[in-house]
C-alpha cells in the first residue's frame, strides 16, 4: 500500500467530518478512514436529543456567551475555558453546515431550525431531528463522504501504532474480513474511535464497541490519558438493557416519578427539577433507589420516567424511537404506562490528551471527538454537547492535520513489525492446559465496575476495584480464542476490544481513587465537596513499566471565576 | 402512597436455534448447526445468538454492535424473514417455527455470503454512490456553515419517514427482483433516491432521475411489497418508488424502460377495454425485435398447445365498460390534483 498522508481511525461524526475537512484543506492529500465497522453503523447514530447552538431561532435572547457559561459550569469548572468557547463560537457554525449538506433538522413554524430546552442549558438550544438526531448527521456526514470519494477501509480493527523512538510511522490494523494484520504507513493519524463507557457491559448505554480501541492504543505507545476517572451515568437507561432513553423525554415535558408516587427532583433541583443536569439527576435517582423509595422488580430496582400526561400524538411525533424501544426492550407503551429507568454508565468526559487543535505529545497523532478530552466537558458533559463536540473537533482535527503533514516524514513499518504483530494475535488461539473465557472476564469487569467505581464511590469500594482490575489483567493473560479462522473472527476481536477496556479500566480506577473530591460526575461519598485547592486540575493516566502512573495538569481558566454549582 | 409490582411470571422454555453455518476456508457448502438453550420470556435473538457463542460456540459469527435497533448490524433472517436480531423477540418469533421451538437463523439473502450470518455490505454502498445517494447542496461550498435553508414541515414531512431508514439491508434481502438480478438498484437505494429528490436544497434531481429510469433501475420493481413489509423501522418504501416513477413520468414521460412503456400500455388498455390485451403487450413494452427474438420459441409452443391469448380484434370490451371509464377518468383526475398539492 502506498503510504498515506492521514490515516484517520473512526468512522462516527468526528472521523467522517476529519475527513472532510482534511479534503478541503488540501485535496492532493492521501487520506483513509478505518472503521471496524461500516461507518453509517458508528454509534454517532445512538445520539438521539441534538446538539447544542446558540442560534437563537428559539429564544431570541441567546447567546454565544450563555452557551459557555453553561458548558462551563455543566462541567463543574473542570473544562479549559479557552476550549469551551472554541466549541460554542463555532456551534452555530456547524449546524448550519449540516443543514446546508442535507441534515434534515425539524423545523419551528418560521421554518429555522427547532431548538428545545436541554438538562443545564439556560436557553432552549438544542437543535434536534426528531429523536434520531445522530443518526440523521451520521448519514448526512457518510452521504456527503461517498459524494466525495473518501477512501474507506471498513472493517478493519485498528491495533498498534507503528513508533520507532519518539517518531509515530503509521499504524496496524487487522483486515476483519480476511484475518490479515496490514500496515498503514502514514505520516499522521487521527483517532476517532468513540468512547469507553461500554467497559461498564450491562450497566452500560453504549454499542458494544465502545471499547476504547483509539485510547488503550495510544495509552499503549506512550500517550497520556486525561480526566479517565469521569464517566457520566445518564439518569434513564432502561431497567433491563441498560439502553438509553434520551434526555429529550425530560426537555418536552417528562417526569421523574420514585414509588411514593412523588417528582422527587424538587428536593433535589427545586429550579430546573427534571431538566438539571445528568451528574445531578443520575445521583438523584440512585439515592432514590439506595434509600428504598424506587420499585422492585426481578431485573433490578427502578424508578419511573412517566410520559403519559404528554400525550399520545407529542410522544409519537417526536418521540418516536423511544417509545418503540419501550416496546420493544421492557414491553411498555409510554403513551399509557410509565417507563421503567435507572442511571447507566454512558459517556466518557476523559480521553487521549490533546490541545484545542486535536493535537497530542506525540508528533503526527491526533485525537478528536469522545476519543479526545480536549477537554471541553471537563467533569461533567452537557447534553447536546456531545455531538457538537465531535463535529466541531473532528472538523478542527482535520485540518490540522492537512496543515501539518508536511512536517512530518513519511513513515515505513518494517515488515518484521507485521509478522510480530500477527504471531501475537495467533497466541490467543493455541490451547494451553489453563485457559480463561473472554465472557467471564468481561462479565466480571463490568460488575466491579459498576459496584466499586460507579456512581457513589469511596476509598474501600475503590481499592477493591483496583483489585479487581489487576487481577482479571493478569487472568487475561490465559485469555482464549476458540475460533481459530481467519475470516471475520468475530471472537479474535472481542477478545482485543476486551484488552483496551482492561488497560483504560485500570486508568478509570486509579484517577477516581486519587481523586479525593467530589465534582460533576465524580462523586466520593468519603469527600463530598469539590475541592478547588487541591483538586481544580486534570488528571493525565500514563502507562509506565506496564502500570499506570498518574500525573497532573492545570485548567485553564478564563472569563469565568470558580463559582458553587447550584441549579 | 405504595406501589407494588405485579409477580411477573418469568416464563422459560428450551429453544433450539437452527443457525446457518459457513466458512470459506474450510467449507464447500452451507450448513446448520443446532444449539439448544433455555431462553426466558423477554430475550431477544441476538441475546440468545450472543449467549450461544459465549457459552456453546465461540465460532458463530454475526455482526452486531449498537443493540438496540438504529445501527442496523444485525440484520438477518429468523424464520425465513429478514428482520434485526437485536429487536426482535424469541417469543414473538415461536409462532412461526416449522418445527415447534426451533428457530432458523439465517444470512440475509441478494447480498454476497461472508461467513456464517454475516454479508458482504459493499455492493450496497456501490449502488449508493451511482445513483447519488446524497444532497449535493445547491449552496457553493465556500458560503456553507453562513446560513440556513429554511425548510417548510411539509416538505421535512415528505422525507421525514425516509430519513429513518438504517441501511440494514433487510429490504434488500426480501426484494424479488434483487433475487432475479443482482444489477438492480436495490429498495432502500430507491428509497434514499426518493428522500434525496424530495430535498429542495438538492441540486442534481434531473442527473439522479436519469439514472434511476435506466436498465435496472426504478421501473424493475414488480411491486410485491416485500420491501416495504419488512422493513424494520415501517418505512413505506413503495410510497417512495411511486414517488420517483411519478416523478419520472411528470418530468420525463413515458418512454424511457421498457418498464415504464409496459405501464403505458397497460394502462391504455385498461382504460379501452377493461382489460389486457395481451397478444401484442410485449410488443408494445420491448419492441417488434426484441419480442420475436425472445418470445417466438414460447409463441409455438403456445399455439401447438393451444394457449395463445385472443388476437387484439376479439378481445371486446368488458361489460360495463362505460361505468368503467367513468370511474377511471375520475380517478385519474384526483391522482392529478393529488400531484398538484404534493408538488406545491
Amino acid at each position: 500500500m502506498k503510504p498515506f498522508d492521514i490515516v484517520i481511525v473512526g468512522g462516527g461524526g468526528a472521523g467522517l467530518y476529519a475527513a472532510m475537512e482534511a479534503m478541503k484543506t488540501n485535496p492532493s492529500l492521501n487520506i483513509a478512514v478505518l472503521s471496524k465497522v461500516y461507518p453509517n453503523r458508528s454509534h454517532t447514530s445512538a445520539a438521539q436529543g441534538g446538539a447544542n447552538a446558540a442560534l437563537a431561532n428559539k429564544a431570541k435572547d441567546d447567546t454565544v456567551e450563555l452557551h459557555i457559561f453553561d458548558t462551563i459550569k455543566g462541567s463543574d469548572y473542570l473544562a479549559d475555558q479557552d476550549a469551551v468557547e472554541v466549541l460554542c463560537s463555532e456551534a452555530p457554525k456547524i449546524i448550519r453546515e449540516l443543514d446546508n449538506m442535507g441534515t434534515p433538522w425539524s423545523r419551528m413554524d418560521d421554518n429555522t431550525i427547532a431548538q428545545r430546552p436541554f438538562g443545564g442549558a439556560g436557553r432552549p438550544r438544542c437543535c434536534y431531528c426528531a429523536d434520531k438526531t445522530g443518526h440523521t448527521i451520521l448519514q448526512t456526514l457518510y452521504e456527503q463522504c461517498l459524494k466525495k470519494g473518501v477512501q474507506f477501509f471498513n472493517e478493519y480493527f485498528a491495533l498498534s501504532l507503528s513508533v520507532n523512538g519518539s517518531r509515530m510511522r503509521g499504524l496496524l490494523a487487522l483486515n476483519i474480513k480476511t484475518g490479515k494484520v496490514e500496515a498503514f504507513a502514514s505520516k499522521t493519524v487521527i483517532f476517532a474511535t468513540g468512547g469507553y463507557a461500554k467497559m461498564y457491559w450491562n450497566r452500560s448505554s453504549n454499542a458494544a464497541g465502545n471499547t476504547g480501541d483509539g485510547q488503550a492504543i495510544a495509552y499503549r505507545a506512550g500517550i497520556p490519558l486525561k480526566d479517565m476517572e469521569f464517566v457520566q451515568f445518564h439518569p434513564t437507561g432502561l431497567r433491563k438493557s441498560g439502553l438509553l432513553v434520551t434526555e429529550g423525554a425530560r426537555g418536552e415535558g417528562g417526569y421523574l416519578i420514585n414509588r411514593d408516587g412523588e417528582r422527587f427532583m424538587a428536593r433535589y433541583a427545586k429550579e430546573k427539577m427534571e431538566l438539571g443536569p445528568r451528574d445531578l439527576v443520575a445521583r438523584s435517582l440512585e439515592t432514590e433507589i439506595l434509600e428504598g423509595r424506587g420499585f422492585d422488580s426481578p431485573a433490578g430496582k427502578y424508578i419511573h420516567l412517566d410520559l403519559t400526561h404528554l400525550g399520545a400524538d407529542l410522544i409519537k411525533s417526536r418521540l418516536p424511537q423511544i417509545r418503540e424501544m419501550s416496546m420493544q426492550f421492557e414491553g411498555v407503551d409510554p403513551i399509557e404506562e410509565p417507563i421503567p429507568v435507572r442511571p447507566t454508565a454512558h459517556y466518557s468526559m476523559g480521553g487521549i490528551d490533546t490541545d484545542n487543535f486535536g493535537r497530542t505529545v506525540m508528533g503526527g497523532v491526533y485525537a478528536a471527538g469522545e476519543c479526545g478530552c480536549v477537554s471541553v466537558h471537563g467533569a461533567n458533559r452537557l447534553g447536546g454537547n456531545s455531538l457538537l463536540d465531535i463535529l466541531v473537533f473532528g472538523r478542527i482535527a482535520g485540518r490540522t492535520a492537512a496543515e501539518e503533514v508536511g512536517k512530518f516524514a513519511p513513515g515505513i513499518i518494517p515488515e518484521s513489525e507485521i509478522a510480530e504483530k500477527t504471531e501475537e494475535l495467533r497466541s490467543f488461539m493455541k490451547p494451553s492446559g489453563h485457559y480463561e473465557r473472554y465472557g467471564a472476564l468481561r462479565e466480571e469487569l463490568g460488575q466491579t465496575l459498576a459496584m466499586n467505581v460507579g456512581i457513589f464511590r469511596e476509598a474501600p469500594l475503590l481499592r477493591k476495584g483496583i483489585e479487581d482490575i489487576a487481577a482479571l489483567r493478569d487472568r487475561y493473560q490465559h485469555v482464549r480464542v476458540f475460533d481459530t479462522s481467519d475470516v471475520y473472527n468475530t471472537n479474535l476481536i472481542q477478545v482485543l476490544e476486551l484488552k483496551n477496556m482492561l488497560d483504560l479500566a485500570e486508568t478509570v480506577a486509579a484517577g477516581a481513587y486519587a481523586r479525593e473530591e467530589s465534582r460533576g460526575s465524580h462523586t466520593r461519598v468519603d469527600f463530598p465537596v469539590r475541592d478547588d485547592e487541591k483538586w481544580h486540575k486534570h488528571t493525565v493516566a500514563t502507562l509506565e513499566n506496564g502500570t499506570v502512573t498518574l500525573g497532573e495538569k492545570p485548567v485553564t481558566m478564563g472569563r469565568y471565576e470558580l463559582q458553587e454549582r447550584t441549579y | 402512597m405504595t406501589v407494588t409490582e405485579p409477580h411477573i411470571e418469568e416464563a422459560k422454555k428450551d429453544i433450539t436455534f437452527r443457525v446457518f453455518r459457513f466458512n470459506p476456508q474450510i467449507d464447500s457448502k452451507p450448513y446448520y448447526d443446532d444449539y439448544t438453550i433455555q431462553v426466558e420470556r423477554g430475550i431477544t435473538v441476538l441475546r440468545s445468538l450472543n449467549y450461544i457463542k459465549e457459552h456453546l460456540d465461540a465460532t458463530v459469527s454475526f455482526r452486531a454492535f449498537c443493540q438496540a435497533g438504529i445501527c442496523g448490524s444485525c440484520a438477518m433472517r429468523v424464520n425465513g424473514l429478514s428482520k434485526l436480531a437485536c429487536t426482535t423477540q424469541v417469543w414473538e418469533v415461536l409462532e412461526k417455527c416449522r418445527e415447534p421451538n426451533v428457530i432458523k437463523v439465517e444470512p440475509l439473502r441478494n447480498l454476497p455470503l461472508v461467513k456464517d450470518l454475516i454479508v458482504d455490505m459493499d455492493p450496497l454502498v456501490d449502488k449508493m454512490k451511482h445513483y447519488s445517494n446524497w444532497v449535493e447542496s445547491t449552496m457553493p461550498e465556500e458560503k456553507m456553515g453562513k446560513k440556513e435553508f429554511l425548510i417548510s414541515e411539509e416538505e421535512f414531512l415528505k422525507y421525514d419517514k425516509a430519513t429513518d431508514c438504517i441501511l440494514c439491508a433487510s429490504c434488500v434481502s426480501e426484494c424479488s427482483i434483487l433475487r432475479a438480478n443482482s444489477e438492480y438498484v436495490s429498495p432502500a437505494v430507491l428509497l434514499k433516491s426518493y428522500r434525496m429528490n424530495s430535498d429542495s436544497r438538492d441540486a442534481i434531481h434531473d442527473v439522479r432521475l436519469a439514472e434511476l429510469v435506466k436498465d435496472h433501475g426504478v421501473w424493475d420493481c414488480t411491486h410485491c411489497y416485500r420491501c416495504q413489509e419488512t422493513c424494520v423501522k415501517s418505512i413505506p418504501i413503495m410510497d417512495a418508488i411511486h414517488g420517483i416513477r411519478e416523478d419520472a413520468i411528470e418530468r420525463r414521460g413515458m418512454k424511457d424502460t421498457s418498464g415504464s412503456k409496459h405501464a403505458e400500455a397497460f394502462m391504455s388498455d385498461i382504460e379501452k377495454k377493461g382489460k389486457l390485451v395481451e397478444a401484442t403487450l410485449p410488443i408494445r413494452t420491448n419492441g417488434m425485435a426484441w419480442t420475436l427474438k425472445n418470445l417466438l420459441p414460447m409463441a409455438m409452443k403456445m399455439i401447438v398447445k393451444r394457449r395463445t391469448p385472443p388476437p387484439p380484434p376479439l378481445v371486446k370490451p368488458t361489460k360495463g365498460i362505460r361505468v368503467f371509464r367513468s370511474m377511471f377518468r375520475e380517478m385519474s383526475e384526483h391522482v392529478r390534483e393529488d400531484h398538484k398539492s404534493h408538488n406545491k
